[in-house]
């Protein structure tokens, strides 16, 4: 039983650590394609 | 002042990411098993470095509301949000460990642990600091209200603690105790994990950071289209 | 600084009665929020002290929200919030006179949540109740001091203000276990001395915050 207890806390943990950085990741993509973007249409201006 | 070189992330990830294998080793190969809980006292190995830099984030939004208000410089501002998020992310995370560490070991999933109950109300306060920010309270003065609210919600702190170890004092018998004294070798496992979960940290709080400086060049940008468009 | 402090106190309470209002509306809802409380009771099932104790200090931090939310929409009207940072007061004065108006305001609720919590919740008025009112009096100050401060964050916000309760509440958690404790102890018939550890914290929340009132609210009202 204490195995089990173990197991659900070592899950949350990485669950949300693991979440977070993919949080991290994705925002930091869409955020980078976004400057890439607008930098471009500001050189064409 | 939001630029954060993509390499000095990099090796700060890759590092705190041999630190937290190595912490990984330190808990399930060198620290022995505990003579009255069991493995499930492994948790401990986690929910400690959780609390400590979660609580280590929540004075950094106080320095850093500190900060705000001394210089008025707008990174500050943005650096307190950070911390706060990472703060909130350990903080519930050390929750949620105290918690089935309470079921496993003493068939409770919560211990009146002034410890756990400063967390638990901390999280609360800093989980609205951050609906607040996101609400962007405060208007114009924005920057200043939420700098007040993090030197007030760090003020709380020992107070809850006091309050919390008062109150305990009443139920004796849900009194949650940590058990004996650690082995040497459970020490080294315990400071391995602080220092491992400490690089962790410090890459999530740059990383996040990082972003923060990404979304004010998106803007910027956008503000400076916006000029030429309209001249 | 108090005189001043106390005209702005004064000011206020003209105001909020002049409207016809006062405190009608925080003490309406502490009062349905008892007896909300009193049906999770069922009949002739009384409540603990513990219990009913938590209502009225529950009651209490409700009341200070709505009255503080009143107090410092005086000022957004007509620009008067200028006109305030203009004059010769202070603006640490400022903050004293909505406290010590908010805490007026407060325990005139008080003075009708305390006998809905004897009919409704059961307390038992045999403990020692003067030292209770004194004791409240310590409890109350802290609510109001972070009150005073919470308000003036959420002046001229519109519906945003509410939003700051959230924070409001796990702040006063220090405070509303004082409360419950100094309570619950002299309704058994503890003496003034075994609840003195509690009273001590409660001092001890009402300096700190005081302080950092004192120095935060120019920053938040004014915006300096």
């Amino acid at each position: 039983m204490g195995m089990n207890y173990l197991f659900i806390a070592n899950v949350c943990i990485w669950l949300g650590v693991g979440g977070y950085v993919l949080f991290l990741a994705r925002q930091h993509s869409v955020l980078e394609r976004r400057v890439r973007q607008l930098e471009i249409i500001d050189a064409e201006e | 002042m939001f630029r954060i070189y993509p390499k000095i992330l990099m090796i700060l990830a890759c590092a705190s990411m041999a630190a937290m294998a190595v912490g990984q080793y330190a808990i399930w190969f060198h620290a022995p098993e505990e003579a009255t809980m069991g493995l499930v006292q492994k948790v401990f190995y986690f929910h400690l470095p959780l609390a400590w830099w979660s609580f280590v984030a929540f004075f950094g939004v106080c320095a850093a509301s500190a900060m705000v208000l001394w210089t008025g410089r707008e990174h500050w501002d943005v650096l307190a949000g950070v911390l706060a998020e990472i703060g909130v992310l350990f903080s519930g995370l050390a929750l949620v460990t105290g918690s089935i560490w309470g079921r496993a070991a003493w068939n409770t999933w919560w211990t009146w642990d002034p410890r756990l109950s400063t967390t638990l109300v901390m999280w609360f306060v800093y989980a609205g600091y951050l609906v607040l920010r996101s609400a962007d309270v405060g208007g114009g003065k924005g920057a200043k209200v939420r700098a007040v609210l993090g030197i007030v919600a760090f003020l709380d702190v020992p107070l809850v603690f006091l309050s919390a170890r008062l109150w305990r004092s009443i139920h004796p018998a849900v009194l949650a105790s940590r058990g004996g004294g650690l082995e040497p070798e459970m020490w080294t496992a315990v400071w391995i994990n602080v220092l491992a979960w400490g690089a962790l940290f410090g890459t999530l709080v740059l990383a996040r950071y990082h972003g923060a400086g990404l979304k004010r060049r998106v803007e910027a940008a956008l503000i400076r289209i916006q000029e030429k468009t309209l001249q | 600084m108090i005189t001043s402090s106390l005209a702005v106190a004064r000011k206020d309470l003209r105001l909020a009665f002049a409207g016809g209002q006062g405190p009608v509306q925080a003490i309406l809802l502490g009062l349905l929020l008892v007896f909300i409380f009193s049906l999770s009771a069922a009949p002739g099932e009384l409540f603990t002290p513990q219990q009913a104790m938590a209502i009225f200090w529950l009651c209490s931090s409700f009341a200070v929200v709505l009255i503080f939310s009143l107090l410092f929409r005086f000022e957004e009207e007509n620009d008067t919030a200028t006109a305030l940072l203009l004059s010769p007061l202070p603006v640490q004065g400022l903050w004293m006179g909505k406290t010590m108006a908010g805490l007026a305001l407060l325990l005139m609720c008080q003075v009708f949540f305390f006998p809905a919590a004897l009919v409704f919740l059961g307390l038992d008025p045999g403990g020692d109740w003067a030292g209770l009112a004194l004791m409240a009096l310590g409890v109350d100050l802290g609510l109001c001091i972070l009150g005073g401060l919470i308000g003036a964050m959420g002046h001229g916000q519109g519906a945003k203000d509410a939003l700051l309760t959230i924070i409001v509440f796990p702040l006063q958690i220090p405070l509303l276990l004082g409360g419950i404790r100094i309570g619950v102890g002299l309704a058994q018939g503890l003496p003034l001395s075994g609840v003195a550890d509690w009273f001590g914290l409660v001092m001890a929340f009402d300096a700190v915050f005081a302080g950092a009132a004192l120095f935060l609210f120019p920053h938040v009202f004014r915006g300096e």
